[in-house]
């Protein structure tokens, strides 16, 4: 970059002091921003990459101290006081967080708090901050900006309160607008538009970003250069293209593996996972910090470790990531094995007819699952996806028992179960399980993680020997990559993977032939989101059991699925194969899915359908197709007044939509997708 | 453990709270082993005396009775009585709250009227009420009537304790694995709520020992010849010029007692605050 940069950071270090030591947040960061130019930081939670940014606003808390330096357009903001921060924060560095709902004042007027941001900034007029802020919402794509101004922030969407939040950080004509996990919160496709928007505006507005994720496709899909963290480190930097196709440093390169992502299904392919976990790093420690983990360490790593400009832009810690010396790691993937003796007439685990939730009373009634039909294989795994709201975690509680359907059946192995738990039998059950998002809080932080893999035991299959009990428990906690000093602990002193292997493995105690798996790895990092699904399917391909994998994430259910089913509204609109849906998706929501979805893969270029607003009102009664509303190929009056009818594209595959079959594909084919 | 310890080393008063409380109860348990007079013995050679004169520590009241003994015996009648209090108030309490918060919808309704129907009445002035028409205080229908009047109180915080831990998925768990109602409150809940009740047990102990010495004061409390601190304070409510010490010593033995139980009190609710 020849131009001068716009911010440039220069060893700088974050130390907080606790207690009973000192712990390194933030060590040896040098980074630089040119003009309008992204920069994308990536890094697992605790990586220090939103301690970093709060250094440079110096946000941080009074136990916090900097080192080294800031250099912002030629000043050293280092050396500035509180006071004369005032005059950066907002009005030449902006930051936009993660949750906009906690940014936004409930209580004030959209329009009230746009107009703050460039009277206090700008010194103008309410009438003329007005005007600005009406200018901004446009630029945003907000349809009805002169009436959303007079609304309160609850009474907008969340993808549209981050969109309020980006205007008051662009209001202050920021030269810096640091992003901090802005779409995080958000649905998949309320990201693309946001992600679409902030890219465009970067070169309007002539800003430099600075955009921190977690996920490499989001970084990606907004950044032209990209740093990785770990442990408070930049460990990597250059062009986001070549990080991804050549990686230099061994964590980058174990990252990107870790990510389900567009080519890596579970037939050929495990997902790399990293053994270990992220450790505060004290004050004492030298070297690189990924050394306990790395599989292409040798002798040299903790002497010889510091950032090296490998090619001209391209910075990196460490050049072993392919390193020959030490053997690749296999990432071929088990085989599975069928059940003998399959009995062809009881193939079907699970069918689902007209399946009906509703809350509320009547005339506010809320139509969470509005006529699911499905029927589920013995040893499939049936992947289920769709923006929140939904109903696809509706239906897996029904399945499971957790509520009982307003109307239809759930038929389990050729019985009736359209019941709540209550009054299900232990057979069935047992036979039926459950995985939660959050394992923090589906494991009871009271017991030890023996009697929580042990109850379901004792209760459903009636083993009442402790020493027989425990002897299970200890062969399972094995299968989970845990060993069995885990016996005895309890669930606050483990991290989010191993709780999640936890409930996992609770799951598994009773050998279900069904699982629900409720966005099971939602919450986890990728690392330890890849060593969940690795297990997951592990598990799978041993017991036999089938699934109902339930998640946002479509690079997920393609890693793991066999069928998949998109829901909108509480109806499905489509189901098939996973190539099938994946590959020729058959209705306009899924084809704009999937082409919302983040890829890991910078060069993947994909066709964007812009897919503006969020569903409609769940209480209304919809006569014609749910989604024509959003639909960027709808033909025209007959999708609002009509029904979609169910079109079968092949044996296994269909869709309810009013556009003939095979126009998608056409489409799809012409655009290159 | 460890915890425990360096919390008392940031919170003194805990200490001196704790190191009363425990003075007190040690007076209650062994006190009357070293004392050289009764609570009934009436001294006809010395009325109202003063403190140490005769072998009287603090003096003697109208009836030549010592003082000091009859507040030794009376630590043990109001220990007891407020510690069966808090306990039975906290055990109905979690068993009343617990039943409304988890069932919910109409069962939650009704038991949340009808405890705020007897909150509405002062427990005070309940317990008068139904202790005045008894008309007999003894030291178990003292227990009972106090615990019921503390009961709405300790029920919803017990209902609010539930409440938050109940949305966890490991209720929903236990649910699909076909745990009883009861297994659910009692053995996966109430664990976990276990903070906020151990800190309600202790704020009651507190105020139970103002009530049962107010009761004593109003003439309701445990009868004659029975020592009671409240009920020392009113017999000589009238000699307060003549012999203060008659009326002060008693007062002074409820405030440091109600004192030393809040500071442990508030204590505890530290620690369970850092602990969770």
């Amino acid at each position: 970059m020849k131009t001068e940069p716009v911010l440039e950071l220069k060893n700088l270090g974050v130390v907080y002091k606790t207690l009973t030591d000192s712990v390194v947040a933030v060590k040896d960061v040098s980074l630089s921003v040119g003009i309008n130019e992204a920069l994308g930081i990536i890094g697992e939670s605790g990586s220090g990459k939103s301690t970093l940014f709060y250094a440079i606003m110096n946000y941080l808390s009074g136990n916090g101290s900097r080192s080294g330096e800031i250099i912002f357009k030629g000043e050293d903001l280092m050396g500035k006081s509180a006071q004369e921060m005032t005059a950066y924060r907002g009005s030449k560095i902006a930051m936009v967080y993660q949750n906009p709902y906690s940014s936004l004042n409930p209580s004030l007027t959209i329009g009230f708090q746009l107009e703050e941001v460039s009277m206090f900034h700008h010194g103008m007029t309410r009438p003329q901050a007005r005007k600005a802020a009406i200018e901004v919402l446009t630029d945003l794509y907000l349809g009805d900006a002169a009436g959303i101004i007079k609304r309160y922030p609850h009474q907008i969407s969340g993808g549209m309160q981050q969109r309020i939040c980006i205007a008051m950080a662009l209001l202050c004509r920021p030269d810096l607008m640091i992003l901090d996990e802005p779409t995080t919160a958000l649905d998949v496709t309320t990201e693309a538009v946001i992600l679409d928007i902030i890219a465009e505006l970067k070169n309007k507005y002539n800003m430099s970003l600075i955009y921190i994720s977690h996920d490499i496709g989001v970084v990606n899909k907004v950044s032209d250069r990209i740093a990785v963290m770990y442990r408070g480190e930049v460990v990597e930097f250059g062009d986001q293209k070549i990080i991804y196709k050549t990686p230099k440093h061994p964590y980058t390169r174990a990252l990107i593996n870790c990510m389900p992502r567009a080519g890596v299904v579970k037939e050929d392919s495990r997902l790399n996972t990293i053994p270990g976990y992220v450790t505060r790093r004290s004050a004492a420690e030298t070297g690189c910090p990924f050394v306990n983990r790395c599989e292409k360490r040798n002798d040299t790593c903790l002497d010889n470790y510091g950032m090296v400009e490998r090619e001209p832009g391209r910075f990196s810690a460490c050049d072993r990531a392919y390193a020959t010396d030490i053997p690749e790691k296999e990432l071929k993937a088990a085989k599975g094995h069928l059940p003998e003796g399959e009995d062809p007439e009881h193939k079907t685990v699970l069918k689902i007819q007209n399946l009906k939730k509703h809350y509320g009373h009547t005339g506010r009634r809320v139509r969470a699952l509005d006529g699911v039909d499905l029927s589920l294989d013995r040893n499939n795994v049936l992947g289920v996806v769709g923006e929140s709201g939904c109903g696809k975690s509706t239906m897996g509680h029904t399945v499971s028992g957790l509520m009982k359907p307003t109307s239809g059946k759930v038929i389990f192995d050729g019985k009736d179960i359209s019941v709540s738990w209550k009054k299900r039998s232990p057979e069935v059950l047992r036979e039926i399980q459950l995985i939660f998002q959050n394992p923090g809080r589906s494991l009871n932080p009271s017991f030890t993680i023996e009697s929580i893999i042990g109850r379901p035991m004792e209760k459903l299959l009636g083993i009442k020997s402790k020493q027989e009990r425990r002897k299970l428990i200890v062969d399972l906690l094995k299968k989970v990559d845990l060993g069995a000093e885990y016996l005895s602990r309890r669930p606050k002193q483990l991290s989010g993977g191993e709780m999640q292997r936890v409930a996992v493995a609770r799951a598994f105690s009773i050998s279900p032939h069904l699982l629900v798996c409720d966005e099971p790895t939602s919450a986890l990092d990728a690392s330890v989101q890849a060593s969940v699904l690795n297990l997951l399917v592990d598990l799978q391909k041993e017991s036999g059991a089938s699934y109902i994998f339930i998640s946002h994430d479509l690079n997920v259910i393609n890693y793991l699925s066999d069928y998949i089913m998109v829901m909108y509204l509480g109806r499905i609109v489509e189901y098939g194969l996973k190539d099938e849906v994946a590959g020729s998706p058959g209705h306009p929501y899924t084809e704009a899915l999937l082409s919302a979805v983040p890829d890991v893969d910078p060069s993947l270029k994909k066709g964007s359908i812009r897919l503006e607003g969020s569903p409609p009102n769940p209480t209304k009664k919809i006569r014609g197709c749910p989604f024509a509303g959003r639909c960027h190929r709808k033909i025209g009056d007959i999708c609002d007044s009509t029904p979609p009818p169910r079109v079968d594209v092949t044996g296994t595959h269909f869709a309810f939509c009013h556009l003939p079959p095979g126009t998608m594909r056409t489409v799809i084919a012409d655009k290159g997708i | 453990m460890k915890n425990w310890f360096l919390q008392f080393k940031q919170n003194p008063r805990g200490i001196v709270g704790l190191a009363v409380l425990l003075l007190w109860i040690f007076a209650a348990l062994a006190g009357p082993a070293f004392l050289t007079h009764t609570y009934t013995g009436m001294d006809m050679e010395s009325q109202l005396t003063g403190p140490g004169v005769n072998g009287h520590l603090l003096g003697t009241d109208a009836l030549g009775r010592d003082v000091f003994s009859r507040i030794i015996y009376g630590s043990r009648s109001i220990l007891t009585i407020a510690l069966m209090t808090s306990l039975l108030s906290s055990i109905a309490g979690i068993i009343i709250g617990f039943t409304a918060g988890y069932f919910g919808g109409t069962v939650d309704t009704v038991f949340l009227r009808i405890m705020d129907i007897l909150m509405a009445i002062p427990p005070l002035v309940l317990s008068m009420v139904v202790l005045g028409i008894l008309g007999n205080s003894t030291i178990f229908g003292l227990t009972i009537i106090v615990s019921l009047a503390y009961t709405p109180a300790t029920a919803r915080v017990a209902r609010g304790a539930l409440l938050t831990c109940k949305g966890n998925e490991y209720v929903d768990a236990a649910r699909i694995r076909g745990e009883s109602h009861l297994y659910i409150m009692f053995i996966e809940i109430l664990p976990n709520t276990i903070g906020p009740v151990i800190v309600e047990i202790t704020a009651r102990f507190a105020y139970s020992i103002m009530m049962i010495a107010s009761l004593g004061f109003l003439g309701v409390g445990l009868q004659p010849p029975t020592p009671d601190w409240g009920m020392m304070v009113i017999e000589n409510k009238s000699l307060i010029l003549e012999a203060p010490w008659t009326v002060l010593y008693p007062s002074l033995a409820i405030a440091s007692l109600v004192i030393a139980v809040s500071l442990f009190s508030d204590f505890i609710s530290k620690v369970m605050i850092h602990e969770n």
